[in-house]
């Protein structure tokens, strides 16, 4: 890594070379991970701000996230953890996708992206499924006062699972807050995987050999990179706090 | 897009490194990802004994959560982000504005957002909420409250403050 030496600021802003010494497309990915990072911080700090208004009535995310696929009994947090795990996991093999690049070596980064692909689609079908159970809810569900067509008020009945106006869990920001963030998180996970694939594709092509770097792959492992941060701040945030 | 190069130095080719190299990186990088396996670990089972043992909503529950989150997200940007091998000055230019932006927002929504502080005074919480977490509380997993409002006392009470 010989440019991590540092530069004198004459040298580094006189002209004819980056004064940072990174190529355009690394810096401009790294200008917009700022303006996304700014972008979840501030959904994040706003989640923050109407948990603590209502939190005597929060409800535990113990109680509420304890379903793990194919166990009938109930495992508090221990699915999202390992969804946690698989996100680390594929973030791990993207950066040694970027090392073999690095090495030009076509074959190290071939499988290392493959399986940084399948962990990203496997943590967006988590999701998926996390926000399935969470939708249709649990047998017992909640007390609720629910609008009622037939006769145009508001009427207590019981209410299960989550919808965009009232869930069994707490509060009505309780689920809109669930959505929205894991949301917003699951669709950067899935266009994440979605370039991910197209960049594997190039590889396959032989386009970065042709090139003689693969920065390429540096560039989308960055925004990947950004994708499992983000989730290191939800996890705590929803699920931890 | 190759033919289109000015006469800058070919940062993208400059960053390749050698067989060796790559070992101790490599090497580098299975440590951090022990590290980050380690502390989300510990978190877990932090997080699952907090409600038994009553540490949920303490203040050291909360730094200490919050504290490990830096740590994972700090050893994210460094190492798998290679923000560390960057030039002194990009790092700042990544990770101060961040910062100073995240703190400014932290510090306005606690001294503006005075209109939520009292949960009570503008628009009272529905009494629902309450009772669930209470029953939850008593140990009634999934609370489905005991009835204790009547529906057409409820349904005044609901009308008057469904958000």
């Amino acid at each position: 890594m010989a440019h991590s030496a540092e530069i004198d600021s004459k040298d580094a802003w006189g002209g004819g070379q980056s004064p940072f010494r990174v190529s355009y497309g690394k810096m401009m990915m790294w200008f917009f991970l700022v303006s996304d990072a700014l972008t979840f911080g501030g959904l994040l700090i706003s989640y923050g701000f109407i948990r603590h208004k209502y939190a005597e009535v929060w409800p535990k995310a113990e109680h509420v996230f304890t379903h793990f696929p194919f166990v009938e009994q109930h495992l508090p947090l221990a699915y999202v953890g390992l969804m946690t795990f698989i996100l680390i996991m594929s973030s791990v093999t993207m950066v040694l996708a970027v090392e073999a690049g690095h090495r030009m070596d076509r074959r190290g980064v071939t499988i290392w992206m493959f399986w940084t692909i399948v962990g990203g689609a496997a943590f967006v079908g988590s999701q998926a499924w996390e926000w399935f159970h969470f939708i249709v809810g649990t047998e017992e569900g909640a007390l609720r006062d629910v609008w009622s067509m037939e006769t145009g008020s508001y009427v207590r009945q019981i209410f299960h699972g989550a919808n965009m106006v009232t869930n069994e869990y707490g509060v009505p920001q309780f689920a809109n807050y669930f959505f929205f963030i894991t949301g917003f998180h699951g669709t950067h996970v899935f266009s994440g995987v979605i370039i991910n694939l197209i960049i594997f594709l190039n590889v396959l092509k032989g386009t970065y050999e042709k090139r003689g770097h693969y920065e390429m792959v540096e560039k989308v492992g960055l925004y990947w990179h950004f994708v499992d941060l983000v989730w290191v701040f939800v996890f705590t945030f929803f699920y931890l706090l | 897009m190759s033919e289109f190069h000015d006469n800058y130095p070919q940062y993208e080719v400059m960053s390749n490194h050698s067989e060796e190299d790559g070992k101790k990186a490599r090497r580098t990088l299975w440590n951090v990802f022990w590290i980050m396996l380690v502390i989300t670990i510990f978190e877990l089972i932090i997080g699952s004994m907090a409600p038994g043992h009553g540490w949920t909503g303490t203040l050291w529950l909360k730094v200490l959560f919050i504290g490990l989150t830096l740590v994972k997200a700090g050893a994210i940007v460094l190492w798998f982000m290679h923000l560390g091998h960057e030039v002194k000055f990009f790092k700042y230019v990544i990770l101060l504005p961040y910062f100073v932006f995240m703190c400014y927002t932290i510090f306005i929504i606690l001294t503006e957002g005075t209109y939520s502080g009292q949960p009570g005074k503008f628009a009272p919480t529905n009494k629902i909420f309450i009772e669930q977490q209470a029953a939850l509380k008593n140990g009634h997993h999934g609370g489905a409250g005991h009835g204790a409002e009547t529906p057409h006392e409820g349904e005044a009470a609901g009308a008057g403050q469904h958000h």
